[in-house]
């Protein structure tokens, strides 16, 4: 049976996916997790929010996706065992070196390639297969045809992002934020120096994205402004197809959302619970007005 | 291949950053002939690739490209393993990060000296939704000089890429990438006229002669070359620590 794998940025989200029928939750782990508009969880609500799972025979799996300088690696490795302790067994990541080193050195982790790592073909899979990691999550844009074909490696479970914000720009693939501005700032509540980096999406710390992809431009050629040009984003659900994915292996559904209030996701999470539940009886999906969230979500944040 | 080899040049084969299922017999294609017909090496950025050529063309190094984001020298440590020889690592990086993953990892690095630093790619072209509108069809459309612009600074686009307004130019630090130990460099220049590439690289080869050995003295005439072939202006990306799109350095 498939997961369905909801994010939470609080611990109020956390309980609102969790009694909206997720079977497992991710959450960011303040400092080691992309940041801005998403929520991070301290190390006091992350052993809350692994209670809160446990007692109702949930998963709680932690983000740890930005890619750490070789100091702040080494310091991510040691933190590790106190995760562990609360019960944590799958961290996603979203770097071939810190997947690599925590494999070696934590066998009994189960390791995701986040989204982020970019995956997008049977052979990108066989990849991550090979480097240890236990699952791959690959984006929505790939249909239920391109999810079995990368089912069908095997030796590594495939997760698909069912819901997400799809931007112009390839997840991953964007540094146009710090071409324009990358400033380090201290990062908040945090005494040891640690720092954002502003504008980078994937280094180090914190990296915390301005969204310049999501304002206006102007497209000009030698002979002047020619349009007024936004990059197309939109608000992509395969709700609709969440049999077909089933049927091609894919071993858990992810929904895309740290940054939602407990208000807007405990009701996204149940949408995609009767989407499962329907599928796996085989009865008829039910019936879903679209979109799920406000259009703003693909603005303000994921 | 041939015409490149028979003037007594290095040729090498580059691949898709984010290819799908689809794409993966051509490129299993393009391995093949590029192995056979005396590439230097493979260009990989996607990872799939890179274990694909290392799996069923071993014998063609690989050289990993900008967008596998190699951030680390963990990150090189990994892709070392499945065969690359040369990285070009994340160009968010600072020199000395560059310099430490070359220590660290043995692994030669591959820098952007010059030319249009790519900030982005997409599994889509806007640019299309124009063909009509102008009367232009793909793939006259990504041909064209396209900025997109906003409060004085712009990106260039062309199509499913977005590359840097300026264009990253390390004429006058040269000395100090040949001091870090580099020795290979690259000039961006896929959106560019013969002109840009006939004469920038013409500058630079001429630079690093000077700067290798040991007696750099730059030439006015380099910079009229540059800066006449940069509609925006110059940059340095992200070598010293500071946004993508500033300059550090005497001359602008």
């Amino acid at each position: 049976m498939a997961t369905l794998l909801a994010p939470a940025g609080s611990l109020d989200a956390l309980t609102a996916a969790l009694e909206a029928g997720a079977d497992a939750v991710y959450v960011g782990l303040k400092g080691f997790s992309r940041g801005g508009a998403r929520g991070e969880l301290d190390w006091d609500e992350l052993s809350r929010a692994a209670e809160l799972a446990a007692a109702r025979g949930a998963e709680v799996q932690v983000a740890l996706n930005t890619i750490p300088k070789p100091r702040e690696r080494a310091e991510l490795l040691d933190q590790i065992p106190r995760a562990m302790a609360l019960g944590i067994r799958t961290l996603i990541v979203n770097d071939v070196g810190i997947l690599v080193a925590l494999a070696r050195r934590y066998s009994e982790l189960r390791l995701t390639a986040s989204i982020g790592c970019g995956a997008q073909s049977e052979a990108d899979v066989a990849f991550f297969k090979q480097i240890g990691a236990a699952a791959v999550v690959l984006p929505g844009t790939l249909g239920p045809t391109e999810a079995a074909a990368c089912c069908r490696v095997g030796g590594i479970s495939v997760e698909i992002m069912l819901h997400m914000v799809e931007e112009f720009v390839l997840l991953g693939k964007c540094w146009m934020p710090s071409y324009v501005h990358l400033k380090p700032t201290p990062m908040p509540g945090e005494a040891n120096g640690a720092r954002r980096q502003t504008g980078s999406m994937k280094r180090g710390g914190v990296g915390a994205c301005f969204k310049i992809c999501q304002q206006p431009w102007l497209l000009e050629d030698g002979d002047g402004i020619r349009e007024e040009q936004m990059f197309p984003s939109r608000q992509l659900s395969r709700i609709a197809e969440v049999a077909p994915y089933l049927e091609a292996g894919v071993a858990a559904l992810k929904l895309q959302g740290r940054s939602l209030p407990a208000e807007l996701l405990g009701p996204l999470v149940g949408r995609y619970r009767r989407a499962i539940d329907a599928a796996v009886t085989g009865a008829p999906a039910p019936e879903v007005s679209a979109p799920a969230l406000p259009a703003s979500w693909t603005v303000v944040g994921r | 291949m041939r015409i490149v080899r028979d003037q007594g040049k290095r040729a090498y084969l580059t691949t898709y950053a984010a290819p799908r299922n689809d794409f993966l017999p051509r490129v299993r294609k393009a391995l093949e002939i590029a192995a056979t017909g005396g590439a230097e090496a493979v260009e990989v950025h996607n990872l799939g690739i890179l274990k694909i050529a290392h799996d069923e063309v071993p014998a063609l190094p690989a050289h990993v490209g900008g967008f596998a984001n190699v951030y680390t020298d963990a990150g090189a440590e990994v892709l070392k393993g499945f065969g690359a020889t040369r990285i070009t690592p994340n160009y968010e990086l600072q020199l000395e990060e560059i310099d430490q993953i070359a220590r660290d990892s043995g692994i030669a690095m591959e820098l952007l000296v010059h030319g249009k630093m790519p900030l982005g790619i997409s599994d889509y072209c806007f640019l299309l939704e124009y063909e009509d509108k102008w009367g232009i069809k793909c793939p006259d459309l990504c041909q064209k000089d396209l900025f997109l612009r906003k409060d004085g600074w712009g990106m260039k686009s062309v199509g499913k890429g977005v590359l840097s307004g300026k264009d990253v130019c390390m004429l006058e630090h040269l000395p100090r990438l040949i001091a870090g130990g580099h020795r290979a460099f690259r000039i961006e220049a896929v959106s560019e006229s013969p002109a840009y590439r006939r004469e920038v690289a013409a500058v630079y080869r001429e630079a690093l002669g000077c700067a290798l050995s040991g007696e750099y003295r730059q030439r006015e005439r380099w910079w009229e070359a540059v800066r006449k072939h940069s509609r925006l202006g110059l940059c340095n990306g992200f070598y010293f620590g500071k946004s993508g799109m500033d300059y550090l350095g005497a001359r602008p």
